[in-house]
């Protein structure tokens, strides 16, 4: 598969139109459930293995599990409202909250026991080292 | 009652103004609430650090916009996206009079946080009825 890796220092519509071309259109089966889902994930791989991103602003860390079994990854956690308190009117009120729960499931490649997850700027960042056994080898040739 | 569940919505991209740096942008989702001395307002914008944000009044116009960061994208290449990446920008037009020079802003989680005192003059006072 030709896929277009991202160079350092490359422009923001170079990305958006490796996304964009990604949208709807995976190139391997995650058994996802889907659009619509919170929250929205995308996923990524580079030479030393896989690399999820999930978009959740304002969420208390201590309040998300990430979980795995098997191949499952599944991250799950609560969006809670902030307390604004009595006799607050809001003039709007866009952002929504609640329970979410998302499972996917890496290929066999991928080594889930060392998975590793930080929380940086509202996005859920894990990544998933290659497993030793799918890591590319050079086969010494040797002489007869 | 179960607890609500979370859905996640399609983001909104900015259509009808042209910025000078290219690429897609997008509208945060807010939640503007108002005090009686303050506004607050809130919005969500994954994927941008506070060195990243920018917040002006000019004229009664609040404008956000927010930069997202291509770094952690750095030689990576896609396999599945539910979700495109772009800044964000967003205006409003405050009937308040705001004090501007007291305006507090932090970024926390993906989360600009604002605040916006209101000038002494635009707080409710309550007036004291005499009895003649």
């Amino acid at each position: 598969m030709a896929l277009l890796r991202f160079g350092s220092d490359f422009p923001i519509p170079t990305l958006q139109r490796e996304l964009e071309r990604f949208l709807r259109n995976p190139a391997i089966s995650l058994g996802l459930s889907g659009y619509g889902a919170y929250p929205p994930l995308n996923v990524f791989e580079n030479d030393h293995g896989a690399v999820v991103v999930a978009e959740m602003a304002g969420l208390d860390p201590s309040q998300v599990n990430i979980g795995c079994q098997g191949r499952t990854l599944t991250i799950r956690g609560e969006r809670k409202p902030r307390e604004a308190g009595n006799g607050v009117a809001y003039h709007r009120r866009e952002r929504s909250f609640g329970e979410f729960s998302r499972s996917l499931q890496l290929p066999e490649d991928y080594d889930l026991e060392k998975a590793e997850a930080k929380y940086e700027n509202g996005l859920l960042i894990i990544r998933v080292p290659k497993a030793e056994a799918a890591k590319p080898r050079q086969i010494t040739i040797q002489a007869g | 009652m179960s607890p609500q569940e979370l859905t996640a919505k399609e983001k909104q991209e900015l259509s009808g103004q042209e910025k000078t740096r290219p690429g897609r942008y997008y509208q945060p989702d807010v939640d503007i609430c108002e005090f009686s001395d303050r506004l607050e307002l809130w919005a969500d914008m994954p994927g941008v650090s506070d060195q990243d944000v920018q917040v002006t009044l000019e004229n009664n116009l609040l404008t956000i916009e927010g930069r997202v960061g291509t770094g952690l994208y750095d030689g990576l290449s896609p396999l599945y996206t539910e979700y495109n990446v772009g800044n964000y920008f967003r205006q409003f037009s405050l009937h308040e009079s705001i004090d501007a020079n007291a305006i507090k802003a932090a970024m926390r989680n993906g989360v600009l946080e604002l605040v916006l005192p209101k000038v002494e003059a635009a707080k409710p006072r309550r007036i004291e009825v005499r009895v003649a």
